[in-house]
Parts: C-alpha cells; structure tokens; sequence
C-alpha cells in the first residue's frame, strides 16, 4: 500500500488537516506535512502503479517510470523549501491553497491517464489562483480572474483533445508520444503549451507572477509551468514546431525583461525564457535533449526559486518591488543579496553552479543534432539571462542611488530557506553527477570541458562589458509593456462590447415589451370591485362602506335582466 | 570601475582566446569555431542587439503607461 501511496494524496489530505489547525501549529504542520509527500516522492520506484475506477472509467492514478521520478522529487523537495520560506505566514486560506497546489502538481506528475491528469491539472489551476487572490489588493483580484479564466480555457482544450482521443483510441490511457496525424493531439497540445507559457498563450504568466504573494511566488515559479514540460516531454518528444517555439520563448522572455520594471515582472520572463530552452530540448527529441530538459528544470526550479525568494525578501521588507523605486539596499540586505547572486550565478550559466550543468545538455544536444541557428539563439537567449537576471536586477536593486528605502527585519526562515536553495545550486553545479543520474536515459555527458568553459568565460564576460556600457538604458522605466494579454484586456473590448451591447440592446427590448404586455394585461384583468390602486401610493386598505359597489347596482341589473327575460319568453309565446 | 576591475576581465580573456588559438583542438568544433574569440563578439554583440533592438521594440510600440488597462 505505501508502495503505490500517490504523494498527491498526502498533500490533499494535508491541506484538509491544515485548514482545521490553529494558527500557530499549521505552518510547521504544512513543512511536515510537505516532508512526508517528499519523503514519498523519494520512495516511489520505477513501475510503482496504483489503478482504480470510477464511472466506467480506468484510472491510473499512480505510473512511476523514468520520466516523470525527477519531476516528482523537485515538486516534493521545492513544497518543503517553499514552506520553510513561507514560515512566517499565518493565512489560512493561502497555506491550504498552497498545498492544494502542490498536491496538484505532483498528482499532474504520476497521472498514469488522462482523467485523472485533467483532474489535477484543473486542481492546479484553481488553488494557485487562489495565491493571487490572497495578495488581497484590487490589482490582485483582477488579475487573478484573468489567470482563472485563461487557465479554465486551457483546460477546456486540453478537455477537448482528451474526448478525441477516448473516440479515437478507446481508452484514457497516457501510453506515451502522440501521433501528429492524429488532429486532437493538436488540442491536448495546445492546452499544455497555455501551461509551459509557450506564445502566444504566455501573458498570463507576467501578468500573474507578480502580482502574487511573496510566499505563492515560490510554488508558482516551480510548478506549473514545469509540470506541464513534463506533460510535454511524456507526450510530444520529437515535435518538431517545439523546438522553434522553445527558442522563440527563450528570446520573447529576453526582450519583454529588457522591458519590465517590476522586479517579479523580470523572474517572470524568464521563466517564459528558460522554459523555451526545455520546450526546444522536448522538440529536438533526442536522448541527449530529454535528459537535458529533465535536468535543466530540476535546476531551473531550485534557481528561479531562490530569485524569487529573493526578491520576495525586497518585496516583504521595503513593499516595493519597482526597479525605479529600489536601490541600494545591499547595504541593508546583504545576505538576500548574496544568495540572490547564487540564484543569478545559476541562471546565467555561470560554470561550478547548477544552471550551467544542465543548460549547456541542450545546447550540446542542439549541436550534435546540427541545429547550428537553434543553439546560436539559445546562446544569445543566454547573453539576456545574465544581462537580466544577473546584472540588471542586483545593480539596481542593492546597487545603485539609495533609494531611502529603509527595509525592516527579514524573517530568518526566509533567509535559511534561500541558504538550503542556494547550496543546493551550488552542489549540483559541482557535482553534477548527483542529477544525472535521476535522468531519464543513461547519460554520458561532461558539462566541465575546455570549450563549454571557454565558450561561458567569453559569453559572460562580453555580456558584462556591453552592460557597463549601456547600462543606463536598462534603468527601470515607470511605464508597461503591452503583451499579448492585451488581446483579452484591450482589443477584444470593441467586439466584446460589440457582441455584450448589441444582444444587451436587444434582451432589453424584449424584456421591455414583455413588461407592457404584461402591464396591459394586468389592467385589464383587475378586480373590478378592488379599491382603485394608483402608481406610486400604498395600496388602500378595503373598507366595505367605501368601496363596496351599492346593492342597488346589482338589484338593478337583476330587474333588467328579469325584465329581459319576460320579454323574450312573451315574444316566444 | 577602477583600473583593476577591467584588468580582472582582460585576463580570463586573453586566457581563453590563447587556449582557443593554442590549445587542445575542439572536439565537436561548429563553424564559428574557427574564429578565436568568437563568444566574444558574440557575447558583446549580442548583448548590445538585445537592448537596442528590445528598446526600439518598447519605443515603437508596447510601452504605455503604467494606468494603460486601469480605464
């Protein structure tokens, strides 16, 4: 039984207990509670499966293989990480859609059928919502209706393509690559590439992520859009539009962060970048390339973690989180700045830290598959990476002018979480060999030759000189920049309103001809004998003397109509 | 930056180019390989693309002000 225990459940089941604890207990309970799923996660070997029923279908609610092992071990190691951070927090309704989502992702990762994906999936969708809402500003609420309502879509399409493919195939079963002939993989496509933030079904990422709570951040950074490259990974290996799409995200990101002012905003694009080079890795489609989509969003998860922890640090302790209001708090905040920098140092590819042991199995992968333009523009996506992430960001966030922010005391679990993340990037970045043998082919790879370290020595190095050079013109600008979620907050206004006025118009039409039906109908049909009712005025109480019509009126009636009636009898004869 | 910041890059710099020139063949050597010091250009140039090019981008057309959606 504990063989095949999804660590789903544990999380779902946790989220209940959580949501009857007090405050005090529940966010060391949820770090528990997050540890058993881990441990779980860790226990669960290769062709653990637990199957069930329900309403005539087969449920696969538990399929450990080689592919999705890695995934889940991150998703229980960053729940942890992610609890530890959010110590502090005494929300409820956060900490148990916290969970919820978590659990949701890891039920994402073992769904041996599509049902049973679908479920988690929508589960995934409703409770990280829910870490937008709880940010409880306008701002917040609005953006975490986006957020549902787009997600919602995707999971109708991927609905869609699941339907197809229970016509098509006769079961719900995830067997493995889906075939491009068959049109309703096109669907099932679609729904993942909204998840793994492909464009342009991506703006609901920088539109979300900072808008967040500091501590929802965390979870959200690592698990959606990461589970659905596992989704992609398990489904679509070798598809060839992946890799375009992977290196057009890998340069999208790039350039909207050249753009965005909010610090969040910045992580938030590159995640949509560094997704780009798993979804590529996904397309190429070979060994060497899966084993380095697994590998590099094991990495991506444990570093991007540590920059948004970082930057929750800022946000938590000064409430701002613009570059054109920060500056300078490294003097205030130099140990987040420190471990941030392990974070940047990562995601850039620096060599001795995790980013660089898996980004480079890619990039190769793409060279020995002689794709010589696809791994030149996943290096250039890299020159933004550490143009961003690990020189924009830090300089005018703890360099800098004094912003006269004075940043009040960090909680120290924030700070011994980053350090936990912080020497994880470090270990795998030196002993590389501890991730690779998680992957999912065998691997025979050395990241540490002469020419990969060349080849970071000079990209990095250029990368900083031409910053020094322009770097006033990556200042923080108080303005946005429009993406494709304009189309669903702006450009659709005029058909929205066009299709929302005119049948408005014509629904109050109706509704205001039924109403003068009915009110002529209502006259004509009143009591005769009710006291008159005049619009406006209290109904009159009925007083008999008053209202009552005079017996004299029905004698008379009665005599004519006698009076009648003899008539017509004399006249018959 | 001081003197001794620029003097910290030129080195690893100068290193790579010589071991690029000097040094152990490339094992699985692309065509730019050919060039010594390559991802130094490379690295400069596009560095320097993306915020030119994202800039004019930002310019031209998708920067509004930040009470863009607020009406």
């Amino acid at each position: 039984m504990i063989e095949t225990l999804p660590p789903a459940f544990i999380l779902i089941v946790g989220a209940v207990l959580l949501a009857c604890l007090p405050g005090r207990v529940r966010p060391t309970a949820f770090i528990v509670l997050a540890a058993l799923a881990f441990a779980q996660t860790l226990r669960l070997s290769d062709g653990a499966r637990l199957t069930s029923t329900y309403a005539g279908f087969d449920l696969v609610l538990l399929n450990v293989d080689q592919f999705n092992r890695i995934f889940g071990i991150i998703f229980g190691l960053i729940g942890v990480v992610a609890g530890i951070y959010a110590w502090h927090v005494r929300s409820r309704g956060e900490q148990v859609v916290a969970m919820l989502y978590a659990g949701g992702a890891l039920g994402v990762t073992y769904a041996g059928d599509f049902m049973t994906l679908l479920f988690y999936w929508e589960l995934m969708a409703v409770a990280s919502a829910g870490l937008i809402f709880a940010r409880n500003t306008g701002e917040s609420r609005a953006a975490g209706f986006r957020y549902l309502l787009v997600h919602l879509f995707g999971g109708s399409l991927l609905l869609g393509g699941i339907i197809w493919h229970q016509i098509e195939y006769g079961h719900m079963e995830m067997l493995g690559r889906l075939d491009p002939q068959f049109t309703g993989a096109w669907l099932i496509l679609l729904g993942v590439a909204l998840n793994a933030a492909i464009p342009p079904l991506h703006s609901w990422l920088p539109d979300a992520y900072p808008r967040a709570t500091v501590t929802g951040a965390i979870f959200m950074s690592a698990l959606t859009t990461k589970s659905a490259v596992y989704v992609l990974l398990r489904l679509f290996p070798g598809w060839e539009i992946l890799v375009w799409g992977g290196v057009i995200m890998a340069l999208y990101g790039v350039v909207y962060a050249v753009l965005a002012n909010d610090i969040r905003q910045i992580l938030a694009y590159h995640i949509v970048s560094q997704v780009g080079y798993m979804v590529a890795g996904v397309g190429i489609g070979t060994a060497l390339s899966l084993n380095g989509t697994a590998a590099h969003a094991y990495s991506h998860i444990l570093y991007k973690a540590l920059l948004f922890m970082g930057a929750g640090v800022v946000l938590h302790t000064t409430g701002k989180s613009k570059l054109t209001e920060l500056g300078g708090l490294g003097r205030y905040l130099p140990l987040t700045l420190w471990l941030f920098m392990i974070g940047a140092f990562s995601i850039s590819g620096f060599p001795l830290f995790n980013g660089f042991i898996s980004k480079s199995i890619i990039v190769s992968a793409a060279g020995y598959d002689h794709r010589e333009a696809v791994m030149l523009l996943l290096l250039l996506a890299s020159v933004g990476t550490f143009l961003h992430t690990g020189l924009k960001i830090p300089v005018f966030t703890f360099w800098g002018p004094d912003s006269g922010l004075r940043p009040k005391a960090v909680p120290r679990n924030m700070h011994l979480a980053m350090g936990v993340v912080a020497f994880l990037c470090i270990f795998y970045g030196v002993y590389p060999a501890a991730l690779y043998q998680l992957l999912p082919y065998p691997i025979d790879y050395q990241p540490y030759t002469l020419a990969h370290l060349i080849e970071a020595v000079q990209l990095l190095t250029f990368t900083f000189v031409g910053f020094w050079i322009l770097r006033s013109k990556l200042a923080g600008e108080s303005f946005i920049a429009i993406d494709t979620d304009w189309f669903y907050r702006r450009g659709l206004r005029g058909i929205g309103s066009g299709l929302v006025t005119a049948v408005n118009t014509i629904f109050s039409a109706g509704v205001r001809a039924r109403e003068a039906v009915v009110g002529f109908v209502a006259t004509q049909a009143v009591n005769p004998y009710a006291p008159p009712v005049s619009p406006g005025q209290p109904v009159p109480v009925f007083n008999e003397n008053e209202h009552r019509p005079p017996v004299g009126r029905a004698l008379a009636l009665t005599v004519v109509f006698l009076l009648l009636l003899a008539g017509l009898l004399l006249a018959r004869g | 930056m001081k003197t001794w910041h620029w003097i910290v890059l030129v080195i690893p710099t100068v290193v790579t180019i010589g071991l690029q020139l000097f040094g152990p063949e490339h094992p699985h050597p692309h065509a730019w390989d050919v060039i010594p010091g390559f991802y130094v250009i490379y690295g400069f140039v596009g560095c320097v693309l993306i915020i030119v090019v994202s800039k004019a981008l930002g310019k031209g057309a998708l920067q509004k002000r930040e009470d863009y959606y607020d009406d």
